[in-house]
């Protein structure tokens, strides 16, 4: 429903009313303020996760903006521990929560009511309504609702099933059990019983039930640590913390206050109120609340007040689905539907005006007709009986024959597709190929509705990092004081598999390997030259220490062994991290004030004096240390940019420019960079420092400003330590699943926050770019040099491309700061000319809205099909735009999983998905459409023409009872069965031949060629269908219902058997279907026939019985089907398409396999 | 969840969600079902089209031929049997209760008839498939004398009002109404030729579709408009078997309807004398009468067309057949061969 809303606008990273737009979909109207920080927030972060700033901004702007005050009337007053008197003012809900839509009541009439918002249910009512009317009534009353209820009833199953599981689900979650405070003690109470007001404790690893403030927290300066997954899908931990003032109260039942808060909404990043304990006005922001559903880690209790429960609370609010997408096969169907109803309406007006010619010529001998007789003599006076004039009688006679021919609109198709597609997401979910191992994950369905989408991708838009590479950094290189240690790695330090310190008795280890550098090792374990040692002890303490990494321990089975599992915000620095740990510097323990690392064995205790966290504008963090030996001293890591700026180099210059050419040469295999620098303070530096640190932290105003400044005073001359090189590893089988799309023809775009040296390196191991590709690359920061680039580009590419013989690839190289001026100006049709004309397109340094831009690019401009396949939360904008958005469920994550059509594991499942099922799903998608728009006007037309023969009436042969059954029995299921099991060609020959993609591409299932030729056999066989029957009847004494019986079953037979010759795997399901169908038809209609009070009763035996029968039957079915035999096998020698001659190729290679198999046998038995 | 199972949630939740999502390895979810993937080859597509040729030329032939034998005598009696004095006012004519409607002709048999000899009337447009009047009967009323008075479908020939009370028809509605009442009597060489009137209604219809408790009532009193013939009250539905044959109602606007059967023989060249009562009012909508005196076949009557039928699409089928031959010799596609697909081709070229 706002999925069109979205749809219509237009994405472009610079006007701050689309940044809304976008977000509107998922908050409210009256968030989007804050909403929009969140956007740029994020879009700062780009691609890469250095964190930080996210959190950072958005709590300088809930700072400003808890001064203002809450106006009463939108503000909530929560009385700490004092449920009652909270919640006897406010109705507050309760905590639990409701996600099902209905209940046993409201069941009925709301599910109806949202049932017919689809027009297709409306037309149908609509007919129904019409049927009712006594001068319409075409099929008695039962027989006339009944398709519709048939349908009503399927789809409410359905939603009352879907619902059942939300009930169950929510019953589980209503039930579970936290701690509250009830009479000064803590008592375990049902999440759905937890009121506002009351006083929660929670311990470590529980889900939180509710949002809460909190009051105070195990560690002593009231941090809490929480991992938010559930609600943005962000894994890493994040701090919250209890105010200083409620903070010390240890006897916690005693206290009371108020929280005045604003009222529930939807910003999860957002946060306002004030708290009035011990007659002090407290300010509270975002990081004083803790949401439900985040889990609190690394915390061994946390105390805390419930604000908001139940449906108002924050992540309750947040629950929307996945917008709904139309797939771009319905789209071009509904052209044709609007085709056919202009044809029934010309059917309809055929028969309406030749009834009321008729009507007129026999005005004189309507009253004494013995078939007609208007007169009706059995009242007082004699007066017409049913009838209401000429043109009344037009009229009614139109209405009458829409009512008769209402199949010829195949509103039974929305229903068959949802069932196919529902049957196609059911193999596509149970797919081996599509199953990852270690994460258990397997493909799923989000979206139901782009399922033959799949089958005609010509873009790929992808993100780099998570959906590439595996976002699982691993530390390879590190080049400390210009010495790069790249030798040989091995897994293990020692033997003892990876280092380990010992604490007390236990053994503790982190929790991944990393391999390490021999000499590097030996180098430190030696300590053969003491100045080349210790500045390897300084690069690796950098690494250690500077960084917002907790140690979590984890249990193992071995109770004298735990892991260190070490938890951050930024992967990065878990790579680092571990690196440390690996090579002896093990972080082992950090509070707000204090670190622990085990330095090769030894247990040392740093002070942490103060931090720098990361911005993007220094792009560097840094943290002062006081060591053990009373040195103070400051570490800092950050990108090579802007570290190049604070290093001293001329101290030693050589290093530096070793490190650079380190840096060059990390970076070009693919490797993200760091650069470590590092400077002792002197007492009076620091004290300096101190000063200046302690009045930014304590200001009121501007804090964040000032923090930079002394961050940027301190970060000066800096002596380099070294520079580190992380790998985030190419996901398995990425090259050959990008290969193979390439040979499917589809262009395959990556677009992504890393650096532009990076994102080629990983295009070039992901076998994107080829050595023998021209590289263009577009790299300015004006509209003008932008035009001049691009214009440039164009030249030399038509040149490339029209060289004949030396013709080569061309790829293009784009940064987002480019982009900033080419999209959404006159240069975006250049950049589109140049892009459509490149094989490759890599996209860097782009913010997570101009990637839904470039999806636009190509949406507006042509109809091909784009799908865009992401892991995080920046790529959710593009997914969302694209016509087929996917998800990697996979380290970052369920933000872009939430927003996808499909989710899946691993980039390579891509290849399954589009080559196999997306192929399969169109292929079946496309030829059922046009069998039901002929199976459907088959059937019309044969009435239709019958219409003729009854002076134009509307009388007809076929029983009611058969045409209502026709399209709900006799030929409904092969067709939904054929939709979802039908494969013509084998996985293996898809796979083997990516090109057989192109078929969905060109739109050879589902075109206007194949649409007109099935209309024309449509008539054809319909006339066929007809006429025979009448001409051999003509003159004799066949009744209406015997020969409405022939008809029936000719039709059905012939509908079947139609569907029999196209269908290309014969496997059980589908014979059963088939033949079922017509077995049942067969018994419906003598049931039907043995009802001795209709008409036709016994009709079928009596014409069964005679021989003619079976002569009309069997030529109907050979004269009808013969001409779409013949040109089906003309076509397939003259023209055979490649999916032709792929199927004959596996029939014919099995042969040879066979053949060579028996030869060999032969052989080897002599 | 109680509070030790919080603080042991790692370990907790490890063995509780043991259970593997991996999907069960099936043939069916993996789609890989044993099956039969049937290929037009040459051979397949020339057997399958002569196979039908084989098969419908020989039952086209049969069929004409058994069509041919059939001998049917067709004679159109209502302009014959139209008085004189009342060609341009046929309406009265028929509406003239007093007026004499015996019409007396001869008809010659051209060929040699054996018995069974069927003896129809067909009427022109009349549409007996007309809305108005395939609906205007009453099926239950007609089964059981306990549904005498359901006659709402039966409008407007339901009920009849006698002194001021309404009382159901039966049988009602239009059908019913306008049974067709002409009648014939045939004599040859001045003997009357026998028409078995019994059995000429289906079975189906005399045992269970039309009561035998039921029996006509307040039929065709109207006084305005007569329909057509009238019912002996004494014998019930269910023996009533022109009425049972005219109830079936007619698929096509030009239909005929059983009248009798002749069990005996008529040589060529006899000549029937045919004495009929022309009752039945069609000429007020300009429909016609027809007599019919037809043997069967095993196709039923006298029908050319489906014999025609058969030998055109066997013939074309045989004509399909050879080019198919003739294509496939001269203009072979080997089957699956991978040169011919597009991408291949193209790189060919």
């Amino acid at each position: 429903m706002d999925s069109d809303e979205s749809r219509s606008v237009d994405l472009h990273p610079h006007k701050p009313k689309d940044d809304s737009s976008i977000s509107s979909n998922t908050w409210r109207a009256g968030s989007i303020k804050e909403v929009e920080v969140i956007e740029l927030g994020s879009k700062a972060r780009y691609g890469s996760r250095k964190g930080g700033s996210t959190s950072s901004m958005s709590m300088s702007m809930s700072m400003s903006m808890s001064r203002r005050d809450i106006r009463d009337e939108d503000a909530r007053l929560v009385y700490i521990n004092h449920p009652l008197k909270s919640n006897e003012s406010f109705e507050f809900s309760g905590n639990s929560v409701i996600t099902n839509k209905y209940s046993v009541l409201t069941f009925l009439p709301r599910n109806l009511f949202e049932q017919f918002h689809r027009v297709a249910y409306v037309y149908f009512l609509i007919i129904a309504i019409l049927n009712q009317l006594p001068q319409l009534a075409v099929f008695g009353r039962f027989a006339s609702i009944l398709p519709l209820s048939l349908v009503l009833l399927v789809t409410a199953v359905k939603d009352g099933y879907e619902d059942w599981r939300r009930h169950r689900s929510d019953r589980i979650e209503n039930n579970r059990l936290s701690s509250v405070l009830v009479n000064s003690t803590f008592e375990l109470k049902k999440w759905k019983d937890i009121q506002v007001g009351e006083i929660i404790k929670l311990s470590a690893d529980e889900t939180i039930p509710c949002d809460i403030v909190l009051l105070s927290t195990s560690d002593p300066t009231g941090v809490a640590y929480i991992q938010t997954i559930n609600l943005d899908g962000e894994s890493n931990l994040k701090t919250r913390y209890a105010k200083q003032e409620t903070l010390g109260m240890q006897e916690i039942e005693s206290i009371s206050g108020t929280i005045k808060c604003e009222k529930p909404n939807r910003n999860i990043y957002g946060f306002l109120g004030t708290m009035d304990v011990n007659q002090k006005q407290v300010s509270l922001g975002p990081s004083n609340i803790v949401l439900r559903g985040c889990v609190l880690k690394n915390t061994s209790w946390a105390i805390g007040v419930v604000v908001y429960t139940g449906m108002e609370t924050k992540v309750m609010l947040n629950n929307s689905g996945a917008q709904s997408k139309r797939s771009h096969l319905e789209a071009r169907m509904n052209k044709e539907i609007i085709f056919l109803s202009l044809f029934l309406v010309g059917l309809c007006s055929i028969v309406s005006l030749l009834a009321g010619i008729w009507l007129r010529r026999h005005r004189d001998e309507l009253d004494i007709m013995p078939f007609y007789r208007r007169k009706d003599y059995s009242g007082e006076d004699v007066d017409n009986y049913k009838y209401y004039g000429w043109g009344f009688e037009i009229l009614f006679t139109f209405l009458m024959s829409v009512i008769v021919f209402q199949i010829m609109i195949p509103i039974a198709l929305y229903i068959s597709m949802e069932l196919v597609r529902l049957g196609q997401a059911y193999f596509m979910i149970r797919d081996d190929n599509m199953y990852h191992e270690s994460t258990e994950s397997r493909l799923q369905c989000r979206a139901l509705n782009v399922n033959e989408d799949l089958g005609q991708i010509k873009y790929v838009f992808s993100d780099k990092t998570g959906t590439l590479t595996e976002n699982k950094m691993e530390f390879q290189y590190a080049s400390i004081s210009g010495v790069n240690y790249n030798g040989e790695k091995t897994e293990f330090y020692g033997e003892q598999g990876g280092y380990y310190a010992k604490v007390g008795g236990l053994i503790l280890r982190p929790k991944m390997k990393v391999q390490v550098d021999m000499e590097l090792v030996r180098l430190l374990r030696t300590g053969d030259d003491p100045t080349i040692s210790k500045k390897i002890y300084d690069f690796f303490l950098a690494l250690a220490s500077c960084n917002t990494i907790v140690p979590i321990l984890v249990d193992t089975s071995n109770s004298g062994e735990k892991l260190i599992d070490y938890q951050g915000e930024s992967p990065d620095e878990q790579a680092l991290v571990y690196a440390a740990a690996a090579y002896g510097f093990m972080l082992i323990e950090r509070t707000s004030g204090h670190i622990v690392i085990d330095i090769l064995g030894d247990r040392q205790r740093f002070n942490v004096l103060g931090m720098h966290e990361f911005d993007s504008d220094r792009k560097r963090m840094s943290v002062i240390l006081g060591c053990p030996d009373s040195m103070v001293k400051v570490f800092v890591k950050g990108a090579d940019t802007t570290m190049f700026n604070v290093i001293d180099k001329s101290r030693n210059t050589e290093v530096v420019t070793a490190t650079e050419g380190h840096l060059h040469a990390f970076s070009s295999v693919g490797l993200r960079t760091l650069v470590i620098g590092m400077r002792d303070l002197t007492p009076h530096e620091f004290e300096q420092w101190r000063a200046s640190y302690e009045a930014a932290t304590n200001a009121l105003m501007g804090r964040a400003r000032l923090l930079r400044k002394v961050a940027i005073n301190l970060e000066t001359d800096l002596r380099i330590l070294g520079a580190s090189g992380i790998e985030d590893k190419l996901q398995q089988g990425v090259p050959e699943a990008i290969e193979s799309l390439r040979m499917a023809n589809i262009k395959v775009w990556v677009l992504t926050g890393d650096k532009q040296e990076t994102a080629i390196s990983i295009g070039y191991s992901s076998k994107l770019l080829t050595s023998n590709m021209t590289q263009i690359i577009i790299n300015n920061n004006s509209t003008e040099s932008c035009r001049r680039s691009l214009e440039d580009a164009l030249i030399l590419s038509r040149k490339a491309l029209t060289s004949g013989e030396n013709a080569r690839l061309l790829a293009l190289i784009i940064d987002g700061t480019s982009l900033v001026y080419i999209l959404d100006s006159e240069l975006e049709k250049q950049l589109f000319e140049l892009a459509s004309k490149c094989a490759v397109v890599l996209c860097c340094r782009v913010a997570p809205l101009q990637k839904a831009g470039i999806v636009m690019l190509i949406k507006n401009r042509t109809n091909d099909l784009t799908l865009a396949i992401g892991d995080g939360a920046n790529d959710v904008s593009m997914i969302q735009k694209a016509d087929v958005g996917i998800g990697i469920s996979g380290q970052e994550g369920r933000q872009a999983v939430m927003a996808s059509d499909f989710a899946m594991a691993q980039f390579r499942f891509l290849v399954p998905l589009l080559l196999v099922h997306g192929h399969w799903n169109y292929q079946r998608m496309g030829y059922m459409i046009l069998y039901n728009f002929y199976r459907n006007a088959v059937f019309v037309l044969v009435l239709f023409w019958y219409a003729l023969y009854t002076a134009f009436t509307l009388s007809t042969a076929i029983n009611e009872w058969n045409s209502v059954l026709y399209s709900v029995i006799y030929t409904s299921v092969p067709t939904i069965v054929v939709g979802i099991l039908d494969i013509d060609l084998s996985r293996t020959t898809l796979l083997k031949y990516p090109q057989l993609y192109g078929s969905g591409q060109k739109e050879e299932s589902y075109n206007g060629k194949l649409f007109w030729l099935t209309i024309a056999d449509t008539l054809w066989q319909s006339i066929v269908a007809f006429f025979v029957p009448l001409i051999a009847y003509w003159k004799t004494d066949i009744d209406g219902s015997s020969i409405g019986d022939l008809w029936t079953l000719a039709v059905v037979f012939l509908v079947n058997l139609h569907l029999a010759m196209d269908v290309n795997t014969w496997t059980w399901i589908i014979h059963a279907s088939i033949w079922g169908s017509i077995v049942a038809t067969i018994i419906c209609v003598i049931i039907i026939d043995v009802i001795p009070i209709l008409p036709g009763y016994w009709a079928i035996f009596h014409l069964a019985g005679d021989g003619l029968f079976w002569v009309c039957l069997i030529v109907i079915i050979i004269a009808s089907l013969i001409p779409r035999f013949v040109s089906k096998t003309l076509v397939q020698h003259y023209r055979p398409s490649d999916i032709q001659i792929a199927v004959e190729a596996e029939k014919f290679e099995n042969l040879i396999e066979s053949r060579n198999a028996e030869i060999e046998m032969i052989q080897s038995q002599r | 969840m109680n509070n030790q199972a919080v603080t042991n949630g790692i370990g907790s939740s490890r063995s509780t969600r043991r259970i593997s999502k991996k999907p069960q390895y099936s043939r069916f979810t993996q789609q890989e079902l044993p099956a039969w993937k049937p290929i037009l080859t040459p051979g397949w597509v020339i057997a399958s089209i002569l196979a039908i040729a084989f098969l419908f030329i020989p039952i086209g032939l049969f069929s004409l031929f058994a069509s041919k034998r059939v001998v049917e005598i067709v004679y159109r009696y209502d302009q014959d049997c139209l008085p004189e004095m009342y060609r341009g006012n046929a309406t009265a004519y028929i509406k003239n209760s007093d007026a004499n409607k015996t019409c007396i002709e001869n008809i010659t048999v051209p060929k040699r008839m054996d018995p069974p000899i069927y003896v129809y009337y067909q009427l022109d447009y009349f549409y007996q498939n007309h809305r108005r009047y395939v609906k205007s009967r009453g099926d239950k009323q007609l089964r059981s004398v306990g549904y005498e008075f359901l006659t709402k479908e039966c409008e407007p020939e339901a009920r009849v009002n006698k002194s001021k009370i309404s009382s159901p028809i039966v049988p009602c509605g239009l059908i019913a109404w306008s049974l067709f009442n002409d009648t014939y009597n045939l004599t040859l060489r001045e003997k009357v030729l026998n028409i078995n009137k019994k059995g000429i209604a289906w079975k189906s219809d005399t045992e269970d579709k039309f009561g035998s408790q039921v029996y006509p009532k307040n039929f065709q009193l109207g006084q305005d408009m007569i329909g057509g013939g009238k019912l002996n009250e004494k014998i019930p539905l269910s023996e009533q078997e022109d009425l049972i044959v005219w109830m079936r109602t007619a698929a096509l606007p030009t239909f005929r309807k059983l009248y009798g059967k002749i069990n005996t023989s008529l040589e060529a060249h006899d000549i029937i004398t045919v004495a009929l009562q022309n009752n039945y009012n069609t000429y007020s909508f300009g429909g016609q009468k027809k007599l019919v005196l037809s043997t069967t076949g095993w196709i039923d009557g006298k029908n050319d067309f489906l014999g025609i039928a058969y030998l055109m699409v066997g013939g074309i089928c045989l004509f399909m057949a050879l080019n198919f031959i003739l294509l496939y010799v001269f203009k072979p596609r080997p089957l699956g061969d991978p040169s011919y697909l597009s991408w291949n081709r193209k790189a060919a070229n």
